[in-house]
């Protein structure tokens, strides 16, 4: 209805102005590319607008909570990442703490890793910008046959960012799957921790709809990730996560 | 994908015929400037900016030190101040990326880009990270306005805080500009998008780019478009977009964070030519493309496309 009425003014809008029709032709184009970097000046208008905003947020955010000893990096080789792999450690490690029954995880895709950190300190901001999403961690019981749908996700996509699982590639297939050091069994339930977008079929993701159970941890998966850091630094540790093959392509 | 015309000036009168000579030398003459028979249109545009403030942070990360809304600001300024006529645009996800939109939710972001003077933006995904009514929180902070004809809004909270297009008037041209937005079905939380229809954008494209061109006779089309810029299967893409709509001449993409060496030349449905431009992430880049008209007499001249291509601006 709206959208009728909307055609019939364009139309009467049209007849008015085609009077006045335009006179003149595109001849050239010519285009341009300016990479934005430290040989431009700077406007300290803009500065000023967020110096403010910026003030309140460094107090909160330039806090150093820990170390990577490694350049925690997406862009490796899929099937598996260094970034992907200690992302699902991590989300994996504190939410056991809360409920120790999880059978492995995928808390996350790959394309919502926003961020690389760089090895050295490690800050609050840093994990927001690798993390900025409000996403909430949520535990699904699921069928050994909808395991296996989350499992094809993964193994179709390329690859996904997992802990507790390990299993081949082959064919965009998953193959010789484990789950933590048992193989996979089609017929027994398996407790998954994931996030509610994932959940939700962000990304693409399949296997979630007909949970057995479901439970929110009322963790956010950003809040695990900086709990994670903040307990390997007080007890002296660094982060050192490798590849270690949990996914491999035939 | 097909290169159309892509020639560099030296070759231009030889390969371009003697209408195209003619244009070619009054281009060139400082005269039809001066009276008017020339006009030059300045288009400036950013996509995915993410809450990139302040430049990356220099921590050995692949894009440290490159970006930042201050030094944007500067060159934008420059070039305003060397062009008459500048249309600043971008193709959305304004939200998201830094703790700045974490703890104020868009506002700064938006405030800047109205401080920097953009003429038009369009709805990326995340900018419903906050979900509509996050949005529509920080429209008070707009001074400009968000384009968008393939996303029902009318039983949201945006219902009036949207429009499909809108038309420039700059020295006489005519610049209708429209925006697309991607499906946000499994790329965005149902609760965030709510009762947002997304509607086919090849559909929408097609419908508002003809009233643009023959309706309200805009001498250039301007698409800000958030659907990506090439995919490996047949999702909606800028490129799938190009090949099957007629009378648009430039698409602004964004989404996909593509990094293009050159903008890329379309045919469409014409036969004509749709240009498709990204400029990466962040504010890492600023893309300019210039566009030269000449008022014409003789009415054979209006279908004289293809028109001249340069990749550099003229110095």
């Amino acid at each position: 209805m709206q959208h009728t009425k909307r055609l019939l003014l364009y139309t009467i809008s049209i007849a008015l102005l085609s009077a006045c029709s335009s006179k003149y032709a595109l001849v050239k184009s010519n285009r341009e590319e300016y990479n934005i970097n430290n040989s431009l000046a700077v406007d300290s208008t803009i500065i000023k607008t967020y110096l403010p905003y910026k003030a309140e947020l460094d107090k909160e955010m330039n806090q150093v909570i820990g170390y990577t000893d490694v350049t925690l990096s997406k862009s490796s080789n899929l099937p598996e990442s260094v970034l992907g792999n200690f992302f699902a450690d991590a989300v994996l490690n504190q939410a056991k703490r809360i409920d120790p029954n999880i059978d492995f995880a995928i808390p996350t895709t790959n394309g919502g890793i926003r961020n690389d950190i760089a090895k050295g300190e490690i800050t609050v901001s840093k994990v927001f910008e690798l993390m900025p999403f409000e996403n909430e961690t949520v535990i699904f019981t699921l069928k050994g046959s909808d395991v296996l749908d989350v499992l094809k996700f993964i193994a179709s996509s390329g690859g996904q960012p997992v802990a507790g699982v390990k299993m081949k590639i082959d064919n965009k297939l998953p193959k010789d799957i484990f789950i933590g050091d048992k193989a996979f069994d089609v017929n027994k339930n398996y407790v998954v921790l994931t996030s509610d977008y994932i959940a939700s079929g962000g990304d693409g993701t399949t296997g979630f709809s007909k949970p057995i159970a479901k439970k929110v941890l009322g963790l956010k998966v950003r809040d695990a990730l900086l709990q994670e850091i903040k307990q390997l630094n007080a007890n002296g540790k660094r982060v050192n996560t490798t590849l270690d093959g949990r996914i491999a392509k035939n | 994908m097909e290169e159309l015309l892509k020639i560099n000036r030296r070759n231009f009168i030889r390969t371009g015929g003697i209408a195209s000579a003619a244009v070619a030398l009054s281009i060139n003459s400082l005269d039809a400037f001066a009276n008017g028979r020339l006009q030059k249109l300045t288009i400036l545009h950013t996509n995915d900016v993410h809450s990139r403030i302040e430049p990356f942070p220099m921590d050995g990360s692949r894009n440290q030190g490159l970006g930042g809304s201050a030094r944007r600001a500067a060159l934008i300024k420059k070039i305003r101040a060397e062009q008459d006529n500048v249309l600043l645009l971008d193709a959305g996800d304004i939200f998201q990326g830094t703790p700045y939109f974490n703890k104020f939710g868009g506002e700064l972001e938006i405030k800047l880009m109205s401080q920097m003077g953009y003429d038009a933006t369009t709805l990326g995904n995340h900018d419903f990270d906050n979900g509509v009514e996050g949005f529509y929180k920080q429209l008070p902070h707009a001074n400009f306005p968000v384009l968008i004809a393939n996303y029902d809004l009318s039983n949201t909270q945006l219902s009036k805080s949207t429009q499909p297009f809108k038309i420039f008037k700059k020295a006489g041209l005519k610049i209708g500009v429209f925006g697309l937005g991607i499906e946000l079905k499994g790329l965005v939380d149902p609760k965030n998008y709510g009762e947002t229809q997304y509607l086919n954008p090849i559909v929408k494209a097609n419908e508002t780019a003809s009233i643009l061109k023959n309706g309200y006779k805009c001498d250039l089309v301007i698409c800000l478009s958030h659907l990506g810029y090439r995919y490996r299967d047949n999702a909606v893409s800028d490129q799938v977009l190009a090949k099957n709509t007629r009378n648009i001449d430039l698409i602004i993409g964004g989404h996909t964070h593509s990094f293009m060496d050159v903008p890329e030349d379309v045919k469409n449905l014409d036969n004509k030519i749709t240009t498709i431009n990204q400029v990466g992430f962040a504010g890492i880049n600023l893309g300019r493309i210039d566009y030269y008209f000449e008022a014409y007499k003789d009415k054979k001249m209006k279908f004289g496309t293809p028109y001249l291509i340069n990749n550099k601006l003229d110095s």
